[in-house]
């Protein structure tokens, strides 16, 4: 049975862009955001990440760490894994679609 | 700056993500972005809070309206009664106009707080905590139409504006009563808010310091029920995550 993806609202977008951040290790707050936009090229803002944040943890998803100073660090749990590669599966079948499609009407 | 912009955030949010989110926002500068991105967070969190069972959420969306109900009486008490005071020229100072207005919008405040700090009372006394709201409801309306019929020159609805104040104070009492019957809510506040216009009756419109003296029973009362209302908010458990 494939995982359910939690519908996350206007927050979809970045909850999935700091389960690719957490995909590679745990990372603090500041970490995510910086890894964010750097890999996405558009800023993320603090409020926006941890609404998120709230939601991913609500959903098991991630879970907190013990703070370092008080800097929380957050990692992915295995249900999160599991729904990121689902999630990742999903988008990667649509741009290949798109991509063929585009490609068939190429002349 | 940052600790301003935590304070928007709920009580529990702050005492569960409070500490991280602060250092995260001395760790680089706030811009305008920023802020507006956290008051958009703020906003969401308050109006979001979120939990896995529906008892949690049923707990949640009470405390929500009880805290919207405690701001909307420590607003709506002291404006209702220093408006009354200043159209009626009980102070010296009074400006009709300035004075009605107060009192139209603390009416609306007042309202709102019937509706959020009831829903104990509706429990042992559901006709009781209607009546509180039909009544002051009903009130606010009559001194809508006789405050437009008095602006437009129609004296005559002056009397339906009298009657909707009364109506106000009268559903106060109402709500005072069940809340001190229920024992929920500060019982002093309740009190307050009970004698307030009773002594403002007796006072009959001839004795100022007496009917001072209501309005501050009045205001007060509004305002202690009000700040109980909010600290209700402060003594729930820190539940993880929010």
């Amino acid at each position: 049975m494939e995982p359910k993806i939690p519908a996350f609202g206007r927050f979809a977008e970045p909850a999935l862009l700091i389960l690719v951040s957490l995909s590679d290790g745990p990372k603090h707050g500041y970490a995510i955001m910086q890894d964010v936009e750097s890999g996405s090229g558009r800023p993320m803002g603090a409020g926006t990440l941890y609404a998120a944040l709230a939601r991913l943890e609500e959903e098991g998803l991630i879970e907190p760490l013990a703070p370092v100073d008080r800097r929380r660090p957050y990692r992915l749990t295995a249900l999160g894994a599991t729904n990121l590669a689902e999630q990742l599966r999903g988008l990667s079948r649509f741009a290949h679609k798109g991509l063929r499609q585009l490609g068939e009407r190429q002349p | 700056m940052t600790r301003l912009l935590i304070r928007l955030y709920p009580e529990r949010w702050r005492a569960r993500y409070g500490a991280e989110f602060e250092a995260l926002l001395e760790e680089r500068p706030i811009g305008p972005f920023d802020v507006a991105d956290i008051l958009l967070g703020a906003l969401d969190a308050q109006l979001h809070l979120r939990g896995r069972s529906g008892e949690r959420a049923y707990a949640r969306s009470f405390v929500m309206t009880l805290r919207i109900g405690g701001f909307a009486a420590i607003l709506g008490g002291p404006l209702f009664a220093g408006g009354f005071a200043v159209a009626s020229d009980t102070v010296a100072s009074g400006s009709q106009s300035a004075g009605a207005a107060m009192v139209g919008v603390g009416s609306l405040a007042l309202l709102t707080a019937l509706v959020g700090l009831s829903a104990f009372q509706a429990r042992v006394y559901p006709a009781l905590s209607w009546a509180a709201f039909a009544i002051p409801a009903l009130g606010a309306l009559g001194m809508a139409v006789g405050a437009v019929g008095t602006m437009l020159g129609t004296d005559a609805l002056i009397g339906i504006f009298f009657g909707g104040l009364m109506a106000f104070f009268l559903g106060s009492v109402l709500f005072a009563v069940a809340t001190f019957a229920s024992k929920v809510l500060s019982r002093p506040g309740a009190l307050l808010v009970a004698v307030g216009p009773v002594l403002g009756i007796a006072a009959g419109g001839s004795n100022d310091v007496l009917t001072i003296t209501s309005l501050a029973c009045f205001a007060l009362g509004w305002l202690a029920l009000g700040v109980h209302a909010v600290r209700t908010d402060r003594g729930l458990p820190v539940s993880q995550p929010i």
